[in-house]
């Protein structure tokens, strides 16, 4: 009897959870400003902050939405795609004025792409884009990886042509599964086509964006060519793992030094600024995650707007070195981290 | 002259809201009433909660972690434990993906490539299944070491058979297994009904609880406890391979890294809904009422708008609670 009372119960509580869902008793999200006009709210969605780059550009979107007065609601995906095809469909239920996506890669965002499609709500890809697919809108701020890398490695290149020596070298790659790091990897090959006499490509390491993977690649290849003097990161976060490896093989040192190993990478984070100031690190190529931020709201609201959005906005991104660190250094944003 | 009874004693007793929330609280569906309390509690505060379109949300999110939990619950039940789940998940999608894909993939673009791909991926879960159990039973590993390899294995598999590649192109008929929350919710319940009915109504249910009580009496007691393990690993594999199908067709892609960090995720479910990593306790329906528990609390704090770092807090802190009650639940049940 009483089993029968209590399952009843569970039946009619159940029931009540349905009909007021069905029922849809949410609220508006609207913010009237100063001037009782609706504010915007905008859905900032990350795959994950796992790097300073990320935590750089999630702060200067958001520090540009607030400078434009625009509400941000935010969530970080912690690298689960599904996570963040939820996310997005939140940020559809409380009915955004846009998104800012970070997606986990190029394919996976493909349905989260289409339920902001589907709501009318513009959306925008920072730093990732999509995979091409039929019916699917978005626009994309992304460095051109290629054409950086390509930049950053011609000067590492010119560099190794000074000292009067062919090198060896390595590449640290990316997860190859992130278009990025695909593009970095061409513009590595880019540079070092026709230099063969300066520079020979002995070791590849994949990193999968992993430090310890890293570490472990870089320590292997070392051990197998003692004589590495030419070494790629594919990305600065790497560079703990890629000092690390060169100290215990004692081939960490400064410019100038008979033995220091020629080293660049990408992003422009605090550890390479840090390198660049202590002299160890000869150039990286940096992403302009300010001017990034700045192009993904703009594009956001020329949505809203209905003016027409291009597909892909480049940041051509710069490269810095030893030579132009002084005039460079304010646009570089692993120099301000930490700053307020 | 009335004949004093049990029933008729309890019946006395005066009901109050004491000896209500008492009930409550001791009841096995408090998990349940722990969703309620915790939807109706946070309504005012988290616009759009109780919207159509974010219940539809939650639920596309907990279909597929939910038949994950089902098979876990079989496993966890009888004292085991598969940390693979997630791996033949990701070795599932990759293959179905490979094999469905008009990218290239084997049988593009021919009508055979969604049943092949599907029966493909149950086949991968079943295989999977198939070698733990196999691990457990007849090579006597303890089951965290042998399923714990079988990830690292099968994980490092999934990569290399796509080097880190992610599988697009996949064909509409497949993908709406993933896309219509009906077909999805249809599957997942004939799931949970199939795992419900075997755990409650068949002697195979009987079985594996005795087994998670206590394994040698089982035995004794003429229980094929090596059979039975052996059957509840495979049909773990056979629910990560359905759940893989899930993932894959909600994402529209094969993917070496699907429900990667969910493993902590299916197996905290799976506890708050009851069932005991000791094995002998655990119900379908807690299951199902500890992976509600799990989609309410991570769509409403995303609703909130809390910052990530907040949100990682106050979800575990939540669950935390949730455990905590349970085991505090559970303790009373024991002294009564």
């Amino acid at each position: 009897m009483k089993k029968t009372i209590h399952r009843f119960a569970t039946v009619i509580a159940t029931t009540i959870f349905i009909t007021l869902g069905l029922v849809g008793c949410g609220k508006s999200t609207d913010t009237p400003n100063a001037n009782g006009e609706k504010q915007l709210t905008v859905g900032v969605a990350f795959e994950t902050l796992q790097t300073e780059y990320w935590v750089a550009g999630f702060e200067a979107i958001k520090a540009e939405l607030k400078k434009r007065n625009i509400n941000v609601v935010e969530a970080i995906a912690d690298g689960d795609a599904n996570r963040q095809l939820q996310q997005v469909r939140t940020f559809v239920t409380r009915k955004v004025d846009g998104i800012v996506l970070v997606p986990k890669d190029s394919k996976t965002c493909i349905p989260a792409i289409k339920a902001a499609n589907e709501a009318n709500i513009p959306i925008v890809l920072f730093n990732r884009p999509a995979a091409d697919a039929a019916g699917v809108k978005s626009s994309a701020v992304v460095a051109d990886n290629r054409k950086l890398s390509r930049e950053t490695v011609e000067f590492m290149i010119e560099q190794a042509r000074k000292t009067g020596k062919k090198h060896k070298a390595m590449l640290i790659m990316g997860d190859l599964g992130d278009i990025n790091a695909i593009g970095r990897k061409d513009g590595f090959y880019d540079a070092i086509k026709g230099q063969e006499s300066v520079v020979e490509v002995v070791a590849e390491v994949p990193s999968e964006w992993n430090q310890e993977k890293a570490r472990a690649g870089v320590v292997n290849a070392l051990q197998a060519n003692p004589d590495i003097s030419f070494i790629f990161s594919s990305s600065d976060f790497l560079f703990p793992s890629v000092v690390a490896a060169l100290k215990s093989a004692n081939k960490y040192h400064k410019l100038g030094d008979s033995a220091h190993v020629i080293l660049g990478g990408f992003d422009g984070d605090a550890t390479a600024y840090q390198m660049l100031m202590d002299g160890y690190l000869d150039a990286t190529g940096v992403q302009d995650v300010y001017f990034e931020a700045e192009q993904s709201v703009q594009a956001l609201l020329d949505g809203l707007a209905k003016k027409e959005v291009p597909a892909t906005i480049l940041d051509p991104g710069f490269v810095i070195h030893q030579g132009n660190l002084p005039e460079k250094k304010a646009r570089m944003w692993g120099a301000n981290v930490g700053k307020k | 002259m009335a004949t004093l009874t049990a029933n008729s004693i309890q019946d006395a007793r005066p009901a109050g809201v004491t000896q209500t929330i008492k009930r409550l609280f001791l009841s096995d569906y408090l998990i349940l009433w722990l969703c309620l309390i915790y939807f109706v509690a946070l309504l005012p505060f988290t616009p759009g909660f109780a919207s159509l379109s974010n219940l539809q949300t939650i639920l596309a999110y907990l279909l597929p972690l939910l038949v994950v939990a089902l098979g876990l619950t079989l496993v966890l039940i009888i004292g085991g434990i598969d940390l693979s789940v997630t791996s033949t998940i990701a070795l599932a999608s990759v293959i179905g993906g490979k094999i469905m894909s008009s990218e290239a993939g084997w049988l593009a673009g021919s009508a055979l490539a969604v049943p092949v791909g599907v029966i493909a991926m149950l086949l991968v879960g079943v295989v999977m299944g198939t070698i733990n159990g196999f691990a457990v039973t007849n090579c006597r590993i303890p089951a965290f070491i042998a399923t714990l390899t079988t990830m690292m294995f099968v994980s490092g598999l999934a990569i290399w058979f796509t080097l880190s590649q992610k599988i697009g192109g996949l064909p509409p008929g497949f993908v709406m297994l993933g896309q219509k929350l009906w077909l999805a919710a249809t599957l997942t319940g004939l799931a949970t009904a199939a795992a419900h009915y075997a755990l409650s109504r068949t002697l195979y249910g009987r079985w594996l609880y005795a087994i998670g009580h206590n394994p040698r009496a089982a035995l004794t007691s003429g229980v094929p406890v090596k059979r039975v393990t052996f059957i509840a690993y495979v049909l773990c594999g056979l629910f990560a391979g359905l759940a893989s199908i899930l993932f894959t067709a909600g994402l529209e892609t094969g993917n070496p890294e699907m429900a990667r960090d969910n493993l902590l995720d299916i197996v905290g479910a799976v506890v708050i809904g009851g069932t005991s990593l000791y094995g002998g306790k655990g119900r379908i329906i807690g299951t199902v009422f500890g992976v509600l528990f799990l989609a309410l609390v991570d769509n409403s704090l995303n609703l909130l708008g809390l910052n990530f770092y907040t949100v990682t807090m106050v979800k575990g802190g939540v669950i935390l609670a949730a455990a905590l009650l349970d085991a505090l639940r559970n303790k009373l049940l024991v002294s009564r």
